[in-house]
């Protein structure tokens, strides 16, 4: 990748950026709510794209990072009195510190294995959250004192969409994201060529467990409300890995494809089909995994419309 | 390079056992340095295995593996490779979804500066005449080039020791012959320690200056080619058990 083709996507990107300020003062608070849950949903696949579509470890847990950031946020802000974008950051810690210390265990773990044991954590991570009620409130959940916000949490999102982008480019064209793509070619290969596949496993977790944590603290700021079983709710799993299969897994532009895309589409579905909308949804994305299993990246490069690889 | 009787690496007394399976049963020998020698014996005598281990792949269940005056055995992998051991594999473990080029840029070390690791990368490929499929996947390559690409994989970090495992295999003669130019040229201008395993007698003897032999997880001889053509165990383990 040449610095003249790094100007043109920051390029690309500031394009998008504009286009995305001119949301909040032309729509109204729907549009812009919707704009927000997809950018939420942006961060949210590329991130889960670092551990499990770069290093091959795939996750069908990760809303855990996310609904820890929701309940990280909202105690330190409801219950300590944190100013909202602190206690978003703060968050982010949070999600680093519980990834490093579910690590050590899962990612031993290989396959399936790590795709349960992230399921297990996830889960598990729910009952806790019903049960401590002196630190969560258990199933009462935690509301925010009643606040029309809808204006800086889009912006909030907008400026973490905006890292998380920057830092999955990073990783999507550098030295390290060649190495987490060893891992997932071949770990015993990749070790005895130099990677110490420990380190690389936990740094792409950490990486991927950041993100969701800030953005889960941000939309349950949004929202003003949360409670154990949305915020640890599987379905926000589902989504994140399916929009960034459907995009392409192990590329940068893939996930933000498949959640502009797949997230509009489940919009209007909803809208559309109420009743049938999981239904007309679940058919889409079978006809997707049967006719393009690599998603619309793989789907181009096997046609010779966009290069092989990530590094040139 | 000067005639030496330096050792590079030292073998002494290697175990590893699988079960009841003794692979590797208390084996030993030294590697002499800036040469090319080979590793030959029949097939399960513990060749891999011996590779395994002295690679981290494996931990040992006794014995030592001797590197610049340190016990090497049983550190990881990447630890064997930072101190400039490199290896190829039996079955060639190429990243099969990742281009050629990346491939290479994977095994770069990251203490040099990436514009230093292309540059490297973009030699090594030239080297191997592999150049013209750099932007292939690796998984797309013919058996012979995946064994080449392996070759100049290895080669990233300017490892001081280098182990090809069966290098030969599925390789066809042409490529054969570029090889071993390769690993001549390595051994010759770059004084680098070469250690081949190979069932091809032919490269064997014609390329290797010392030669162990093993079978039954032990190493039963060792010497000069001819040395080794002649000897009566090395007969009997090759053709005496049929
Ligand atoms: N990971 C393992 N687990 C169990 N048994 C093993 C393992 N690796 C090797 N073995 C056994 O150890 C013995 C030695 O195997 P090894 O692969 O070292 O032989 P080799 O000399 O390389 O043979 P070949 O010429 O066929 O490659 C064999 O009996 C093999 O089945
Ligand atoms: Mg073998």
């Amino acid at each position: 990748m040449s610095t003249r083709d790094n100007w043109r996507n920051l390029g690309f990107l500031a394009g998008w950026v504009v286009l995305l300020l001119f949301v909040p003062p032309t729509f109204s608070i729907y549009i812009r709510s919707f704009f927000m849950f997809l950018m939420m949903y942006v961060i949210l696949s590329l991130s889960w794209n670092i551990i499990s579509g770069y290093t091959g470890y795939i996750s069908f847990g990760h809303v855990v990072f996310y609904g820890i950031g929701t309940y990280a946020t909202a105690i330190l802000v409801v219950d300590y009195g944190w100013h909202w974008i602190m206690a978003v950051a703060a968050s982010g810690l949070v999600g680093a510190i519980f990834a490093i210390l579910i690590g050590y265990p899962v990612l031993r773990l290989k396959g399936p294995y790590f795709a349960i044991a992230m399921l297990g954590a996830a889960e598990g991570t729910r009952v806790i959250a019903i049960n401590w009620v002196s630190l969560t409130h258990g199933a009462d959940g935690i509301a925010y004192p009643n606040i029309e916000n809808s204006f800086e949490t889009y912006i909030a999102m907008l400026v973490l969409m905006v890292i998380a982008v920057i830092v999955a480019y990073w990783v999507g064209h550098s030295r390290f994201g060649i190495r987490l793509n060893a891992i997932r070619e071949d770990e015993i290969a990749a070790e005895s060529l130099g990677v110490n596949t420990t380190f690389y496993k936990m740094a792409a977790l950490v990486l991927s467990a950041i993100f969701p944590a800030m953005a889960g603290g941000i939309q349950g700021y949004k929202t003003l409300y949360i409670e154990p079983e949305s915020e640890f709710f599987i379905l926000i799993t589902i989504y994140m890995k399916l929009f960034a299969m459907f995009g392409g897994k192990g590329t940068v532009i893939g996930p933000v494809l498949g959640a502009f895309i797949l997230y509009s589409v489940q919009e209007y579905t909803w809208i559309r089909f109420p009743t049938a909308h999981l239904i007309t949804f679940g058919i889409f994305i079978i006809l997707v995994a049967r006719f393009m299993p690599r998603g619309l990246i793989g789907f181009a490069v096997d046609r010779g419309w966009a290069r092989k690889g990530m590094v040139h | 390079m000067a005639e030496t009787n330096e050792i590079a690496l030292q073998v002494k007394d290697l175990k590893k056992h699988f079960g009841g399976i003794k692979a590797v049963d208390g084996c030993s020998f030294d590697l002499p340095k800036g040469k090319i020698s080979g590793l030959i014996g029949p097939n399960g005598s513990g060749k891999t295995t011996i590779f395994n281990l002295m690679t981290g792949v494996l931990g040992a269940d006794s014995g030592e593996v001797v590197y610049r005056g340190e016990n090497i055995v049983n550190l990881r992998p990447y630890q064997v490779f930072n101190k400039g051991i490199s290896r190829t594999f039996q079955i060639t473990r190429i990243y099969r979804e990742m281009t050629v080029f990346e491939n290479m840029l994977s095994a770069s070390s990251m203490r040099v500066p990436e514009s230093e690791a292309r540059e490297q990368a973009e030699k090594l490929m030239e080297f191997v005449t592999l150049t013209p499929l750099r932007g292939e996947y690796g998984g797309n390559l013919s058996y012979g080039q995946q064994k080449l690409l392996e070759f100049a994989r290895a080669l990233m970090t300017d490892p001081e020791i280098i182990l090809l495992d069966e290098p030969a295999a599925g390789v066809n003669r042409t490529l054969l012959q570029n090889l071993l130019a390769h690993i001549h040229h390595l051994q010759e201008e770059e004084g680098k320690t070469i250690l081949i395993i190979e069932h091809d007698m032919n490269v064997i003897m014609n390329h290797c200056e010392k030669i162990f032999v093993m079978d039954y997880g032990v190493k039963i001889a060792e010497g000069l080619p001819d040395e080794i053509q002649n000897n009566e165990y090395v007969i009997e383990a090759y053709f005496g058990h049929k």
